[in-house]
């Protein structure tokens, strides 16, 4: 995204006496009118103002993933991005994984089969973060995998079982035919 | 993996264990953690904390604070000293930490007001309106500085509260000592006066966090003079007795509830933020939430730095025969548990080693940093970081091969540990030889090189206590539709607590585990247990578990064996009926016999409480109702050019006696070499001047997923005769950094006695031993 005009899009805009103004997200395919603080976060946005509680803080400066949306398919922190510059792009969380009946997605299914969590806080954003990988390296080895999701920490430790995971998503996915 | 795979429950009716009853819902993100919980009204609080290590409180004003539109309540320690209502005190064995700042703040980050308001960016907002007013204090920001005693951190009378079966308390006034742990086993200078050697080092380790992916966080509300929590706690019960006596109220006034955790590893034991929370919400009347951010977790409770000189006494045919140990433990600015720890950490110190003279003083000490507590390892690890390094350095200087050394002294069935009882189900000297064998050990070949990178391994084996005495509670009901639930305080927090317990229960009975149910703990529903903590759950409550479903199969049987006019020695429980062996037919299902009783239900309950203790003059003993055992073996490559340690392999050995969840017993392991090896090369809270300068993620380094070796792999040891079954969450993890630091040194001569193993020291260390050789 270029962040230029986005920042003069939300400058020109009013402010109410809450300090809010308007902005307009597509979440997981749903376009949400919204007023919140121009300071606030996508995280904060997504937990507070729509009730997702897939994405999490963990650190609150990017470094953990616990609170990683997809934008554009692309893994971003939510904790980092203020909610106003995510205006026009496709925002994917957790919550969006599911098929329309509530099936889990194969990547989900691979998680649950090799149980790729402990306590599960950071889960989302390593789904989402595979969900990337695969998209751009849909024959990811081992090894790639290990460098891509190095930007998502699990502090149980589960990385053995997160890599199974994902190692075994590729497959499914490629059994799909992508 | 190469532990257990062809493990299966008893009984006919599960046939794989999932690693996670829920598992559908946590990768949904659905699963539901304290934080978020949203009630009607909900306002949401800050904490002002102080910014001195050691300043008297001289004044503080909120009045700009309170006039914020938006701002709800503003709370100094001055208001709750002022109530007659509340004892503004909390703490597990001393009553030493103010909910908020009365007289003085003893670290940096000390809570000094609290803000309820509207909204966060309210409640923030108002905090930069309150003036305070401090009185700076010489810090205490050292151990020296500690013992020097020429400033003191608490320097009123001890605050003692309910006893603790297990602790001995020594504290000396007017110093900085908060807990002194003795142990005295044999002839400790007659055991000298038999060595052939004796060696003495010291070795230090360094406060580091436990930072779960979910920092401290929680709701309160009263309802009615009730106080209601959902606390992200590992110790519910812990958490309603301190804020019952703080409000002084009968504990049926206060409910806490804990939905799943996301990550606890020691630090959400006792009581955190939960006063505070409460006495903001009592005063508003509403709901409150408080959820600490990642700078403010790290200095919430830490593990505990420590100093250890260590004297052992060794004879020419390898066998130790006195060790000496002075532990200091840095508790920080508030004891939390460290009066316990300190006694679990120095009587760690004797090791799995069959020392026949072991002399033990321990110290919690206290110093203006952040408090520190429970810690996944209990003290363990900063002991066995010395005991495990000194075999090496022992085996170095004198010509031993490591391996060797260790099996002459590890303890045999019977031999006696440093309590002075006997070892029972000894599995050291199995564990380390297979950790060994797993990673190439070979005492010849101590490294290899290539260009500027040498390889080589090291090992390293301990033992671990699990709490005792300790009790738990649980209780079951037979439905009738034959399906089971069980009500038990077990907290959830990735271990798998919930599925393990299901499968305890659910094999008694043989039934299915989609008959079986499991409450999370609801203090007003769920019946006592004494904390998610110190390997116990598995073995603790699920022998509580175990009995009381164990109650309801005697019940069936005896209602069986009227309803089927068969002898109760001559029906089995199979598959959800009460059956005669050998006649299939001849059977009846559970719900039946709950319908034709009309008991509605069948009941029990069961207490499962250890027994134990030390003597508080020598530490001999019971110190723990069965011991914990595990080994690692490590193989690393040093850059001699960057001083950077890779650890390419590790293999990770524990006794489990029985595995009841085999995808939690490898997560487990392979978490706790997560743990481990972060500790060992990277994980260290760094001060100045008693300012935290890296209490964040992006300064301060947790392991993630490239850090990892490539190469894991794990022996999760069962011994099925034992009929006992131990916690794993923890034994895996003290091995980890003396492997490492053995192998780094057998890699290059440099010896590390100072965690974490960062290329800085390695460098250091080889340039002073420049002009030698490094080993290839």
């Amino acid at each position: 995204m270029t962040a230029d005009d986005t920042v003069a899009g939300v400058t020109a805009r009013p402010i109410d006496t809450d300090g809010r103004i308007s902005i307009s997200l597509r979440v997981n395919g749903r376009e949400e009118a919204l007023r919140v603080r121009p300071h606030h976060t996508l995280l904060e946005v997504l937990r507070n103002e729509l009730g997702l509680t897939g994405p999490r803080e963990g650190c609150g400066v990017g470094m953990c993933g616990a609170c990683t949306v997809l934008v554009d398919g692309r893994p971003v922190s939510g904790c980092l991005l203020p909610a106003a510059l995510a205006e026009g792009h496709d925002l994917l969380t957790i919550e969006g994984m599911e098929g329309p009946n509530g099936e889990l997605h194969p990547i989900q299914q691979a998680y649950v089969d090799h149980t790729g969590f402990q306590c599960s806080y950071c889960t989302p954003g390593f789904i989402l973060t595979s969900k990337a990988l695969l998209a751009e390296l849909p024959d990811a080895t081992r090894d790639e995998a290990r460098a891509y999701l190095a930007g998502n920490l699990c502090r149980c430790g589960s990385y053995v079982k997160i890599l199974d995971s994902v190692m075994d998503a590729k497959e499914r996915l490629r059994g799909q035919g992508g | 993996m190469d532990s257990h795979p062809s493990f299966a429950p008893s009984g006919t009716q599960i046939d794989k264990v999932p690693g996670m009853l829920d598992a559908n819902l946590r990768v949904r993100g659905r699963v539901p953690y304290a934080m978020d919980a949203t009630l009607p009204g909900m306002l949401h609080a800050k904490l002002l904390r102080s910014p001195h290590a050691h300043a008297r409180l001289v004044s503080i004003d909120t009045s700009r604070a309170k006039a914020l539109p938006g701002v709800v309540a503003v709370l100094t320690g001055a208001d709750l000293a002022n109530r007659d209502d509340i004892y503004p005190y909390y703490g597990p064995i001393f009553r030493d930490q103010a909910i908020l700042v009365i007289d003085k703040a003893r670290f940096v980050g000390d809570p000094v007001a609290a803000v309820a308001a509207v909204d966060l960016d309210t409640a923030q907002a108002a905090l930069d309106l309150i003036q305070v007013e401090w009185q700076e204090l010489e810090p205490v920001l050292t151990l020296d500085a500690a013992l020097a005693a020429t400033s003191i951190v608490h320097d009123e009378p001890a605050r003692l509260g309910q006893t603790f079966a297990d602790i001995i308390v020594h504290t000396e006034a007017d110093t900085n000592i908060c807990n002194h742990f003795k142990l005295r086993k044999g002839d400790i200078e007659a055991g000298f006066a038999a060595a052939d050697h004796i060696f003495e080092d010291v070795f230090t380790s360094p406060p580091v966090q436990h930072v779960p992916m979910e920092t401290h966080n929680c709701v309160a509300w009263w309802e009615n003079g009730t106080l209601r929590l959902i606390s992200s706690t590992q110790m519910p019960f812990a958490v309603r007795a301190a804020l019952a006596e703080i409000f002084k109220l009968p504990q049926t006034r206060v409910r806490i509830t804990v939905p799943t955790l996301g990550g606890g590893y020691g630090a959400k034991t006792y009581p955190k933020l939960e006063p505070v929370t409460a006495v903001l919400a009592q005063v508003t009347n509403r709901p409150v939430r408080l959820h600490l951010t990642r700078e403010e977790e790290f200095v919430t409770i830490t593990k505990h730095g420590m100093q250890i000189r260590m004297k052992t006494g060794v004879t020419n045919e390898g066998k130790i025969v006195a060790r000496q140990s002075t532990c200091h433990f840095n508790t920080g600015a508030y004891a939390d548990i460290g009066p316990r720890l300190i006694k679990n950490g120095g009587f760690g110190t004797g090791g799995p080693h069959h020392i026949a003279n072991v002399s033990v003083d321990s110290y919690a000490i206290y110093t203006n940093l952040a408090p520190a507590g429970a810690f996944r390892g209990y003290g363990v690890s900063q002991a066995a970081w010395a005991y495990e390094s000194q075999m090496d350095m022992i085996s170095e200087r004198l010509g031993w091969d490591p391996l060797w050394f260790r099996m002459q002294n590890l303890l045999n069935e019977g031999e006696s540990i440093m309590t002075g009882e006997p070892m029972v189900d000894a599995h050291f000297k199995e564990l380390l030889a297979t950790s060994a064998e797993r990673i190439g050990w070979d005492p010849d070949q101590k490294a290899s090189r290539a260009g500027s990178k040498v390889r080589a391994k090291g090992l390293a084996v301990i033992i671990k206590a699990s709490v005792t005495p300790s009790t738990s509670t649980a209780s079951v009901k037979l439905n009738e539709d034959g399906s089971l639930q069980i009500l038990s305080s077990a907290v959830e927090m990735g271990q798998g607590a919930e599925t393990t317990l299901s499968v305890l229960g659910a094999e008694v009975l043989d039934l299915r585990l989609d008959q079986v149910s499991i409450t999370r703990p609801d203090t007003d529903h769920t019946p006592y247990d004494q904390g998610t903590s110190s390997s116990r759950n598995t073995y603790s409550m699920g022998t509580a578990v175990k009995m009381a479903v164990t109650d309801i199969r005697e019940q069936l049987l005896k209602l069986g064996s009227d309803a089927l006019e068969v002898a109760v020695g001559d029906l089995e429980v199979v598959a959800g009926q009460v059956r005669a062996k050998g006649a299939p037919t001849r059977a009846i299902g559970y719900g039946e016999l709950v319908r034709r009783v009309r008991a509605g239900n069948l009941l029990a309950t069961a207490v499962y409480a250890s027994n134990g203790g030390l003597d508080p003059e020598t530490g001999q003993g019971i110190g723990s109702v069965h011991w914990h055992q595990a080994a690692g073996a490590a193989e690393v490559e040093v850059d001699l050019d960057t001083g950077r340690v890779e650890v390419l392999k590790y293999h990770a050995g524990v006794y489990a006696g029985r595995i009841a969840n085999p995808a939690q017993c490898e997560l487990q392991t392979e978490g706790n070499i997560a743990f481990g090896l972060g500790q060992a090369l990277y994980e260290e809270m760094i001060y100045d001047g008693g300012q935290l300068q890296n209490g964040n993620l992006a300064d301060y380094m947790i392991v993630s997923m490239e850090d990892m070796p490539k190469e894991i792999s794990l022996d999760v040891l069962e011994h099925l005769e034992s009929h006992d079954i131990h916690g794993i969450g923890e034994s895996s993890l003290p091995p980890c950094m003396p492997a490492v630091a053995n192998a780094v040194f057998r890699a290059t001569g440099v010896r590390i006695t100072d965690l974490p193993i960062t290329p800085e020291k390695v460098l250091r260390g080889l340039r002073a031993a420049a002009g030698q050789e490094v080993n290839a």
